[in-house]
């Protein structure tokens, strides 16, 4: 059944290529950042000319996050000018955490929202294909973000809901915590062990927003550089509890990884560990402090002894 | 007669366990099933294509792991040269005087078999820069111990191109042998004297009537056909793409190629040359710790960071332009070689699009463009296309 499933047509798609076109005409804005199709699938575009806004594509292989390019580190981005960028709704998360964390300015940046029912795992594909529970991507399931808030332009039908996935991230993480600790402990190891230090998990993270990681910092050295165990336990396990409660669940940081670490299980743990101890869950509200910039008086502290 | 010489199937993989049964290590591809895997993006793929699989240069534990018709391993055979961090010396502080313990740099003898012919050439591209002013006793230490055998690789898919850049799917550089699957088994072409040392320690296993007009041509005819596979993905003039990279440091284009790119540094990791590093002092307890080298990254900005705050390349697409530059203009310029062997890892593993095919391709076109470096000139041309 699954394998005559067509891919779903995102509508709005002529709409983006026009609002594009008007922002660019009118000097609203120096650059488009959006989606094309090229040789290897979907990839991230910028689009600056008018007459090349018919590049712009919006389909199941959209898979980026491209709030990572308003990333305040990005400077050949900065350079550009103003942008308008192309945002999902799961995408509007990423643009509320930099609002929240004053990394952007609301005014400084256009959002073209496109109405979004899921995208595939997978991004290099010659062709969108249909959305069934093999090829979905799992961070997909049970979106809540279909209609894109904080949107200036908001283009597409409403899309039903994406299909659920063959296991869920929450099934997986399940899963893995009910194996024993040492169990748990050798799979961990074993992933981390993978590891090569490139950072490509930090850079592609539209949240790493630090001037200088920790990782970088040598007076003292608070983690080793060397891709021992040690020193891939101290990274990987920092970078995740800095995203604690700020984490938006993108996944580009297991996607980009070129050993395949699985990343999101981790990030999703953290999430569920800040929902139980502060009820708080990432949202598109930029208002909504996350506990890791935010104290209050009735904040759990009995782990201080 | 040519050097050439017949192996069955269950002969290389008899030489393998010959070789693991007299104590030497023995890499090769190794496959991971991982559709055990909790991984998302792993079981996903996994139930997309039920024989998913990491491959992995490893050593083997058992001959039965060999597995040669696997595709591109993840990694290069560059850690196994220059690994992800390695010892340099280590040191001790007793009282005032402080013990320094260099590591050795002499390693037991090891084979690589069923090498890819663009990680094997990608040694010897690398061998020049580890032997131009210091002479790198750990890399050369690990090269002179060890014999590779490549195996004549069938393509992987659009993003090779290791014929554009001086190499070739059936190339022996930087290699010691070839094999070349034929019916039944493989034709092995020794290149070095390390090559046919393995013959001359395995004799049994070999066989020398290879002719000319069977199983000789069927090796060359799978050779040929993979070499024109591999050609036509990507067809460059590397003289013209050096020398234009080497008088247009401030050309848009390059600029423009890189504009999408993270910085994430994946690419040179998975990179067969890139072989750039970082020295590393660690603490290991008072008193003691370890100097180590570690891979490090041209695309990160603490690469040229210097110590007074300036960082001459602090933006991305500077970094972005030094990695071609570096690849197609400074190496071949400096070292008359290509830093890039084609395999097409870096455009595989970039999930941001940058696409090492296409880049080339665009250089290339401007290269070729009579009066380029005549913005006017070059403006007729393109009226009429």
């Amino acid at each position: 059944m699954t394998d005559t499933a067509t891919a779903p047509v995102y509508t709005g798609v002529d709409d983006l290529r026009r609002i594009a076109r008007e922002l660019l005409e009118a000097g609203d804005v120096r650059v488009i950042i959006g989606w094309e199709a090229a040789r290897r699938g979907a990839r991230p575009v910028f689009v600056s000319d008018p007459a090349e806004t018919d590049k712009l594509i919006f389909d199941t292989r959209c898979v980026h996050n491209l709030v990572t390019y308003l990333n305040p580190r990005r400077d050949h981005v900065a350079e550009l000018g103003k942008i308008a960028l192309v945002v999902k709704g799961c995408d509007v998360k990423a643009v509320a955490g930099l609002l929240r964390e004053s990394q952007l300015g609301r005014a400084d940046v256009v959002l073209i929202g496109v109405r979004c029912g899921g995208v595939l795992e997978e991004n290099e594909l010659p062709a969108a294909l249909a959305l069934t529970p093999e090829t979905v991507a799992p961070r997909c399931y049970g979106c809540d973000n279909r209609e894109p808030t904080l949107t200036d332009h908001l283009v597409g039908e409403p899309q039903p809901e994406p299909p659920r996935p063959v296991m869920t991230i929450d099934e997986r993480v399940a899963a893995l915590d009910g194996q024993p600790l040492e169990e748990r402990w050798a799979f961990w190891t074993e992933q981390f062990g993978k590891c090569v230090r490139c950072y490509a998990c930090r850079q592609v993270c539209p949240l790493c927003i630090c001037e200088q990681c920790i990782v970088e910092k040598t007076r003292p050295q608070w983690i080793e550089s060397s891709a021992h165990p040690r020193g891939n336990l101290s990274w990987n396990v920092t970078r995740a509890i800095h995203l604690a409660g700020r984490c938006v669940d993108c996944g580009e940081c297991e996607r980009f990884c070129p050993v395949g670490i699985p990343l999101s299980l981790l990030n999703r743990k953290l999430q569920d560990i800040v929902r139980e101890r502060y009820d708080y869950t990432v949202s598109d509200d930029p208002e909504n402090a996350a506990p890791i910039g935010d104290y209050r008086l009735d904040d759990q502290q009995e782990f201080i002894k | 007669m040519s050097d050439r010489y017949f192996i069955s199937d269950s002969d290389l993989r008899g030489l393998a366990a010959d070789l693991l049964g007299a104590g030497t290590e023995v890499i090769a591809p190794v496959a991971t099933d991982i559709c055990q895997s909790p991984s998302a993006i792993a079981a996903t793929a996994c139930t997309l294509d039920h024989s998913l699989v990491d491959i992995d240069y490893r050593a083997l534990t058992s001959a039965d792991e060999l597995d040669l018709d696997r595709g591109l391993p993840q990694l290069s055979l560059k850690g196994y040269f220059l690994p992800e961090h390695e010892a340099l010396c280590s040191w001790k502080q007793k009282g005032t005087t402080i013990e320094v313990e260099e590591v050795p740099t002499e390693f037991a003898a090891r084979v690589v078999l069923a090498a890819k012919p663009c990680d094997a050439a990608a040694l010897e591209v690398v061998d020049k820069v580890m032997n131009w002013d210091y002479k790198d006793e750990l890399w050369n230490g690990r090269r002179e111990a060890t014999t590779i055998v490549n195996l004549t690789c069938p393509m992987i898919d659009d993003s090779c191109f290791c014929t554009a850049v001086g190499t070739a799917p059936d190339d022996v550089k930087g290699a010691d042998g070839l094999l070349t699957p034929v019916a039944g088994g493989y034709v092995y072409e020794p290149a070095t004297d390390k090559g046919r040392a393995l013959i001359e320690g395995n004799k049994a296993r070999f066989s020398g009537d290879v002719e000319a007009d069977t199983l000789g041509r069927e090796a060359d005819d799978e050779r040929a056909a993979s070499r024109r596979r591999v050609a036509a993905n990507l067809e460059i003039d590397a003289e013209s793409v050096r020398d234009w990279i080497d008088t247009h440091f401030e050309d848009p284009l390059l600029s423009q190629l890189a504009i999408r790119c993270n910085g994430c540094g994946a690419c040179t990791s998975v990179c067969p040359t890139c072989h750039c590093f970082d020295i590393v002092d660690e603490q290991e307890g008072v008193g003691h710790g370890t100097r180590r080298r570690c891979w490090d990254t041209c695309q990160a900005p603490t690469f040229t960071l210097h110590a007074s705050g300036h960082n001459p390349r602090d933006d991305q697409h500077v970094r972005y332009r030094q990695r071609i530059n570096h690849k197609f203009a400074i190496y071949p310029l400096k070292f008359g070689e290509v830093l890039c062997t084609g395999c097409g890892r870096c455009t595989r593993v970039c999930h941001a699009g940058q696409d090492l095919v296409e880049i080339l391709q665009a250089i290339d076109i401007a290269a070729r463009r009579p009066g380029d470096a005549d913005p006017a000139a070059a403006e007729p041309e393109e009226a009429a296309s």
